[in-house]
């Protein structure tokens, strides 16, 4: 059996990765499962997708622990203890990430075991599809490291699931196209059949503990100016101060207040938490927000 | 007949639109929702000829589909968790009004804290409503079982409504192969509804749900109710008989698995049987005789078929995905209790707290629970309830508990 875990975003399609790869397997005519776990739906928010391809009955479920097939399409979930990425990666984990870097980057960074892939996956859907939807290529990825899986039922696969979330006709093209492009570029390594981690077989015995701890509250001040939510930004507005009229309709229209006037009437972006939604770009009248392409440094 | 990768919540809705139902109240909660946007979108697309109505609540959801059933409609709803509770008042009328529907439970966790994630203490605070309750493990088993509980619901000898439970995410969104059979093999099986019994005419005034004063004749539904509960069992044996007739795939109140020759056995419901049946092959390979037993059929208990699969066993373990605070697990008490006066009952009756909110019960869990098992027969002593839970549990428990400024 092969264990495959995505990480991504809300919004980013790891779940139709997970059954665009489920439903690929499924008419190579293995056993299929795929699941998402996630908590109140949201854009941006960390979530975990899982397929199971097998050749014989599937006697697990849910979360995978040790997956033997990782894929991160996220960079910045790297950082994020909260996303827990790396979590039961053994020695024979094959871990696919989405970025710029080469692996020997990644491995020096981050002292993880297991095999290590990159590739700029962002940059294949912008250049193919326009919009940076990762689902397809994602699935062409984690398809081509399993060995189970051929171009043709990939591609099925992809026309099947994009099509049963009404996704149009042409951008299905794109989509198949792009992700194909993927399954050429993901190096077809196999997977070492090295023993997984074990699991803890140590059990405690709670104790009362009154309910100051055995209640669930929380005392501590909320941390969410902690949380960078423009970390994982792609494009970046930039506002031209020399054409701008001060019209506030950016200020007005920010769905995260994250634009403030200066003395002087004209628009500040807070980078560190703008997520890069560009609806300030659309309201603007007199066009004077730019998008840039942003390439995170780590 | 067709295979396809399904979701537990389509093979629901699968389940109802292979039913032929005539009405579907709803009120969406999560992780149930999926369940009737999809039958939502079929009635608009006209491939399904049902009446569907989105309600203000899960208490005028169920009132709607037990009013409906009263007027010999064939009907289907689905709800979780907090939406159970909240339509619960009601669930004791509807079983009172002897009407029978199919109402499908997406398993999850009870508030506070809130989570999305499953356990059984929902689907259990309907224990005694009068509803006959099925517990699923497989997303085919949604759909066959939907098929089944309308016989059981519309047979004279029950006339109740049947709840099914399912768990969430790791039945709701888990897909897995499904086979859809279709329509003809369906209507040999489950014919269109045609009610032989008193019902709602705007030409013929009566009264259902009257009030009684005096106990007597409160006793004496309530009675009935408990005999319409019981007859089920047998009726659902028959109706799992003629299902396996026509479409190969048998079901029993109690599923045992490599119990035989099993000196140990795990007890389970629901969708993580799968994880024990894993867990008992591997056991299997080292020698060690253990076997499994699904509790399919949770209301009517099925209390003769458990003891024979239970009889002269050294051990047994009961796994709760629930808890009962101040008691332990519901099932646990229960099954003890069907086992008293049974003569050659396991030496040793032991229960586990596991799987809550969705916890994963991991192999290592699994090996625990046979430790204690062989430790309890070697000595004699049976622990007192013990929750699965380790010490990476307890570490990350504490990085949370430093987040939340309590370290």
């Amino acid at each position: 059996m092969k264990r495959i875990r995505f990480h991504g975003r809300g919004g980013q399609g790891m779940k139709t990765a997970s059954r665009i790869v489920g439903t690929a397997s499924f008419l190579e005519g293995y056993i299929a499962q795929d699941c998402p776990v996630y908590g109140a739906e949201r854009r941006g928010a960390p979530i975990q997708a899982y397929t199971r391809v097998s050749k014989n009955p599937i006697l697990e479920r849910g979360v995978i622990v040790h997956p033997d097939i990782t894929i991160i399409a996220d960079e910045t979930l790297l950082d994020d203890r909260t996303a827990n990425v790396f979590q039961g990666v053994y020695g024979g984990t094959i871990t696919m990430i989405n970025t710029h870097y080469s692996s020997a980057h990644v491995r020096e960074r981050f002292g993880i075991s297991g095999k290590i892939v990159t590739l700029d996956m962002t940059d294949i859907v912008l250049t193919q599809i326009g919009k940076p939807v990762l689902s397809s290529v994602a699935a062409a990825s984690a398809s081509k490291l399993t060995g189970m899986v051929t171009r043709q039922s990939l591609k099925e696969a992809i026309v099947r699931e994009l099509f049963s979330v009404d996704i149009p006709k042409e951008v299905v093209k794109k989509n198949v196209e792009a992700a194909l492009i993927c399954f050429d570029r993901t190096p077809d390594i196999h997977i070492d059949h090295s023993e997984p981690m074990k699991e803890d077989n140590t059990f405690v015995k709670l104790e009362y503990s009154g309910p100051y701890l055995g209640t669930p509250s929380t005392y501590a001040r909320g941390n969410t100016v902690l949380k960078k939510t423009g970390n994982w930004r792609l494009f970046k507005p930039v506002i031209d101060h020399e054409r701008c009229s001060r019209c506030r309709a950016c200020f007005v229209h920010c769905p995260h207040s994250c634009i403030s006037l200066d003395t002087a009437g004209y628009p500040r972006i807070d980078y560190e938490n703008c997520k890069g939604c560009l609806i300030c770009l659309e309201e603007c009248p007199k066009k004077v927000i730019l998008k840039k392409r942003e390439v995170r440094e780590w | 007949m067709v295979k396809e990768m399904l979701t537990g919540n389509f093979a629901a809705a699968w389940g109802a639109r292979l039913s032929g139902v005539d009405y579907v109240p709803a009120f969406p909660i999560t992780p149930q929702t999926e369940i009737i946007e999809v039958i939502s979108k079929w009635v608009n697309s006209g491939v399904m000829d049902t009446k569907f109505t989105n309600m203000d609540s899960e208490h005028s959801m169920i009132t709607a589909a037990g009013t409906a059933a009263a007027t010999g409609a064939r009907v289907f709803s689905a709800t979780s968790s907090q939406g159970l509770l909240y339509g619960c008042e009601m669930l004791y009328a509807v079983a009172g009004w002897r009407v029978p529907f199919v109402l499908i439970n997406v398993s999850r966790g009870l508030s506070a804290p809130i989570t999305l994630e499953p356990d059984h203490n929902d689907v259990l605070s309907a224990r005694d409503t009068g509803l006959i309750q099925l517990h699923v493990e497989t997303c085919q088993e949604i759909l066959d079982t939907i098929l089944m509980a309308f016989r059981i619901a519309e047979d004279e000898r029950v006339f109740l409504p049947v709840l099914i439970n399912m768990d969430g995410f790791y039945l709701s969104f888990t897909r897995e192969p499904v086979e859809i059979p279709g329509l003809d093999e369906v209507r040999e099986f489950l014919p269109e509804y045609r009610p032989g019994h008193a019902f709602f005419l705007a030409s013929k005034p009566m009264a259902q749900g009257v009030a009684v004063l005096g106990g007597s004749v409160y006793s004496y539904f309530r009675y009935q109710m408990h005999l319409a509960s019981s007859n089920a069992l047998r009726v659902h044996n028959e109706v799992a008989a003629e299902f396996k007739s026509i479409f190969g795939r048998a079901y029993s109140a109690v599923e045992p698995f490599k119990t035989e020759d099993a000196e140990y056995i795990i007890l389970m419901t629901n969708s993580f049987t799968v994880k024990g049946k894993d867990a008992v092959n591997r056991f299997r390979e080292k020698g060690i005789k253990v076997g499994l037993v699904r509790l399919r059929l949770v209301r009517p208990f099925p209390f003769q078929e458990l003891r024979e699969y239970l009889r002269g066993k050294k051990a047994l373990a009961v796994i709760d995905q629930n808890i009962s605070p101040g008691s332990g697990g519901i099932l646990y008490n229960e099954v003890t209790s069907a086992l008293y006066h049974e003569p050659n009952r396991p030496g040793a009756v032991l229960s586990f707290i596991g799987g809550l909110g969705g916890k994963d019960i991991s192999l290592a869990e699994f090996s625990f629970i046979l430790d204690e098992m062989q430790k309890s027969v070697e000595t004699g002593i049976v622990p007192e309830t013990q929750l699965l839970y380790t010490e990476q549990d307890m570490k990350n428990m504490n990085n949370f508990l430093n987040i939340a400024g309590k370290g």
